[in-house]
């Protein structure tokens, strides 16, 4: 009797899940298949061919793929490469407290996901727990002053490092990545900026003062560890982060996604001094073979050569952790990391860390996360390309995440008052 | 005054349109866009975005696109990058005499890249793409088991005759027959499943049905005798190999992108029935678009020793043109292809003759077709990836369907009857 077993079956979505088949015939071929369904109904599917060995077994952890959407060893590979079944779909949870992604993970014989047959041999089935906060975690609706946004505490009594996590894309609040990094031990402040409650319907001005306040609030509350806070954040939001570092002495360690070190779309205010966003090409994007649009190339002439536009990241006090995509097609990552790190090279500074990641697209997120290689962004483009190999970019999420909370670690927590 | 030109605005579709715009403010950055509604109302669109030189022009045969569908000189860019709207649909004309397909040029005096447009077009133009020329005749054949539609050029011929074979797809394909009708050549498109009283599904290749068409072909009063050519692709082009091996009358075949092995289904000719290998499923590879990629089945096949189901490509009288698109991720159309070749060397046959394109996918269809990259495949349950890099992919087409003709024309047109 063919048996399917997972451990464990309830998890955070960055812990790892160990997946085995047993009672399987001497070699014989099977395929697992995982799928999902968000929180709209959107469907994600994913398989695996494997042969089970002469014991009839299959152990995800040692037995490599034959086919599918990966191949080789990889024992998360089911969860990392789900794709939607309706092309441009991008999988993100949006209740992150009340109920985790439940993945669906089947055994059947290998012609069935191509053939669609309706009957399979194999039957047996399990289902998965992907959770987005730990037991413990608090959720508080923030809604201060001008903010908009959730904190995510820490369980405890202690004090925790404070983070604001800045997300890009089609605005809104985005708060998986703030419950799973508070989950982690760090007090979060998932905060919007646009297209949420009743902040600007579309994004004017990038105000630094907001973000000055959200800072501010972030080191108010009692939970909070000080003197310094963290930004977490990627494309528009590290965009964002840049600018906070620049201009605000109390972030103290800044992680930007694959951001530009230049101004984009809006002009960054702050107290009555305001940078203009930087000439670009429209004309100078792409479409593939699958008509996805690469937007990389539009900073072409100005923002990828020309020094007259950078951020005066030199001003900065706090410490940068660069995350660089390779492969990202919305924007020229790892060129503007580059820059940035040069401009603080000539004024001596040592403030900062590179993680390049070849085969890793834009939207690198935690790890485990599926690639999500192409979407659509409301009111910008029906189907933006992100880019990505999907086995690097799996590989530079796991990475990446590890990386990020230990530099947040080492320069948000002192050695006096070290917490965790 | 903005003005846009394309010429010619009717014409076959495979023969090129030369695309020019004027009366642009100098410099400007304009988006030309080119759509067309398929016979079922699907659309399919691509865009290119030019700048006009200071006399406030743009010619599609000099001047680059800086981005868009394509980059740089393509002046029929416009034409091969169209791409469906909807995701997974194939480009494909069904009635090829009647009606041609027509795309709307449309001029904007701006870079547009989204969908619709929040302005209207400066100026427009209309092409005309036709898969029949003036003169062709189309006959529907029911004679004894043969299911088709025979083209035949205008004139009293007689014509060389060729079998059209399309793959899995099915049904009747006519549209690459009308073209080569066009162009000289009396063309029977062969339906063999899925069409009128043909069997549903393809359960075995039945080689007497093929021989049963080339017979009637040779005997039709305006095809020349005494051998007729084959033109096939990807499943049809097993067949049209299967039909070079076995046939006499057989003298000419173009085989694009497929197998020189039995695959699937068994073949059967008289008292012979070939076994076939079966593609191994669990090596597909499922591509970021959740489409399919098959290659790796096929591939699979090739490190196994399938002897019996090798097709005995040493035993063609006739020659063979074997054209592989080195991109294709269906079957490894090379590996195959070299295998055939490798084999009629090691008997001491000079009959074949292997064109490879590099960057070219699995469909390599008559010039400025648009590159179908993935589509929905009926026997299966999920879309099937064809691979193709657009650039290399459109410059194959335009070579191949010139080789095509010469090689036809070299060993189908009898001296006496030059064309």
């Amino acid at each position: 009797m063919a048996q399917l077993t997972a451990a464990p079956l309830s998890a955070l979505v960055d812990e790892p899940v160990h997946i085995r088949a047993t009672g399987l015939t001497p070699s014989q071929l099977v395929c697992l298949r995982a799928s999902l369904s968000d929180e709209k109904g959107n469907l994600f599917y994913s398989q695996a061919y494997y042969k089970a060995s002469d014991t009839g077994e299959v152990d995800l952890e040692k037995d490599p793929s034959l086919g599918g959407d990966f191949v080789g060893v990889h024992p998360m590979g089911l969860f990392w490469s789900l794709k939607p079944e309706t092309p441009l779909k991008r999988l993100m949870k949006r209740d992150v407290m009340n109920s985790p992604f439940q993945i669906q993970l089947k055994l059947c014989d290998p012609d069935v996901p191509i053939t669609n047959r309706d009957s399979s041999t194999l039957t047996a089935s399990l289902t998965l727990e992907r959770w987005y906060v730990a037991p413990g975690v608090t959720r508080i609706e923030v809604k201060e002053g001008r903010l908009r946004g959730a904190l995510f505490l820490p369980p405890g009594d202690n004090h925790f490092p404070g983070v604001i996590d800045l997300f890009g894309s089609g605005g809104g609040l985005i708060e998986f990545r703030a419950g799973l990094l508070a989950s982690r031990g760090f007090a979060t402040l998932a905060l919007a900026y646009w297209g949420y409650d009743d902040l600007p319907r579309q994004l004017r001005e990038v105000d630094i003062e907001y973000f000055e306040e959200a800072v501010n609030f972030l080191l108010r509350h009692p939970k909070v560890l000080g003197p310094g806070v963290g930004i977490l954040s990627i494309c528009k939001g590290a965009e964002i982060g840049l600018s906070m570092a620049i201009n605000l002495k109390q972030i103290s360690a800044t992680v930007l996604i694959n951001g530009p070190n230049f101004v984009i779309s809006n002009p960054h205010v702050y107290r009555g001094e305001v940078s203009q966003p930087t000439p670009y090409s429209i004309e100078l994007i792409s479409s593939n073979a699958l008509g996805f649009v690469a937007f990389h190339r539009v900073y072409e002439q100005t923002g990828d050569v020309d020094s007259q536009y950078f951020f005066p990241i030199e001003k900065a006090q706090g410490h940068f952790l660069f995350i660089v995509g390779e492969e990202d097609k919305n924007i020229n990552s790892k060129c503007y990391a580059q820059q940035a790190i040069e401009q603080l090279r000539r004024n001596g500074k040592e403030n900062w860390t590179l993680l390049s990641y070849p085969g890793a697209g834009h939207l690198i997120e935690p790890p485990y996360s599926p690639l999500c290689y192409a979407s659509r962004i409301p009111y910008v483009h029906p189907n933006i390309l992100w880019g990505g190999d999907v086995i690097p970019h799996a590989a530079a999420q796991e990475h990446s995440w590890k990386e990020i909370q230990k530099f947040l670690r080492e320069h948000l927590i002192s050695t006096r008052t070290s917490q965790l | 005054m903005f003005q846009l030109t394309a010429t010619p605005s009717s014409a076959l579709a495979d023969e090129p349109v030369a695309i020019r715009a004027t009366g642009l403010p100098p410099s400007k950055v304009v988006t030309l866009q080119a759509s067309l509604k398929d016979e079922k109302g699907n659309l399919f669109q691509s865009r290119a975005f030019y700048r006009a030189n200071k006399a406030g022009e743009i010619d599609l045969e000099q001047d680059p696109a800086l981005g868009g569908d394509y980059v740089g000189v393509h002046s029929m860019g416009l034409f091969w990058s169209m791409k469906p709207t909807v995701a997974f649909q194939r480009l494909l004309k069904r009635d090829v005499m009647n009606s041609p397909f027509c795309i709307t040029l449309d001029l904007y005096d701006s870079v547009c890249f989204k969908d619709s447009a929040t302005v209207p077009p400066r100026v427009s133009q209309m092409v005309q793409r036709w898969f029949s020329g003036p003169g062709v005749q189309r006959k529907q054949i029911r004679e004894g088991r043969v299911r088709g539609a025979l083209f035949l050029p205008p004139g009293e011929g007689p014509f060389p005759g060729i079998i059209d074979l399309f793959g899995n797809i099915g049904g009747l394909v006519e549209f690459r027959a009308s073209l080569l009708a066009s162009s000289g050549f009396a063309v029977l498109a062969l339906a063999y499943f899925a069409y009128e009283d043909l069997p549903e599904k393809l359960l075995e290749v039945d080689l007497e049905y093929f021989e049963e068409a080339a017979s009637f072909l040779l005997s039709h009063p305006k095809i020349q005798r005494p051998g007729i050519g084959v033109i096939s692709v990807s499943k049809g082009a097993e067949i049209g190999l299967a039909m070079a091996c076995y046939l006499k009358q057989v003298v000419a075949t173009v085989c694009i992108n497929g197998c020189n092995m039995v695959v699937e289904v068994p073949l059967r000719y008289r008292d012979l029935v070939v076994p076939p290998i079966l593609p191994a499923l669990e090596y597909s590879q499922v591509h970021m678009s959740g489409a399919v990629s098959l290659q790796r089945c096929f591939g699979e096949l090739l490190n196994k020793s399938n002897h019996q189901s090798v097709l005995p490509v040493e035993k063609a009288e006739g020659k063979i043109l074997f054209i592989v698109g080195e991109n294709d991720e269906c079957i490894h159309s090379r590996a195959f292809a070299e295998r055939a070749m490798d084999q009629l060397r090691s008997h001491g046959r000079s009959t074949g003759r292997m064109l490879a394109y590099p960057g070219a996918g699995h469909l390599i269809e008559p010039p400025y077709a648009p590159l179908c990259f993935w589509s929905w495949q009926h026997k299966l349950a999920c879309p099937v990836v064809w691979g193709g890099d657009p650039v290399a992919h459109a410059s194959t087409q335009e070579h191949v369907w010139g080789e095509i003709q010469k090689f036809f024309r070299q060993h189908l047109v009898k001296t006496t009857n030059k064309l």
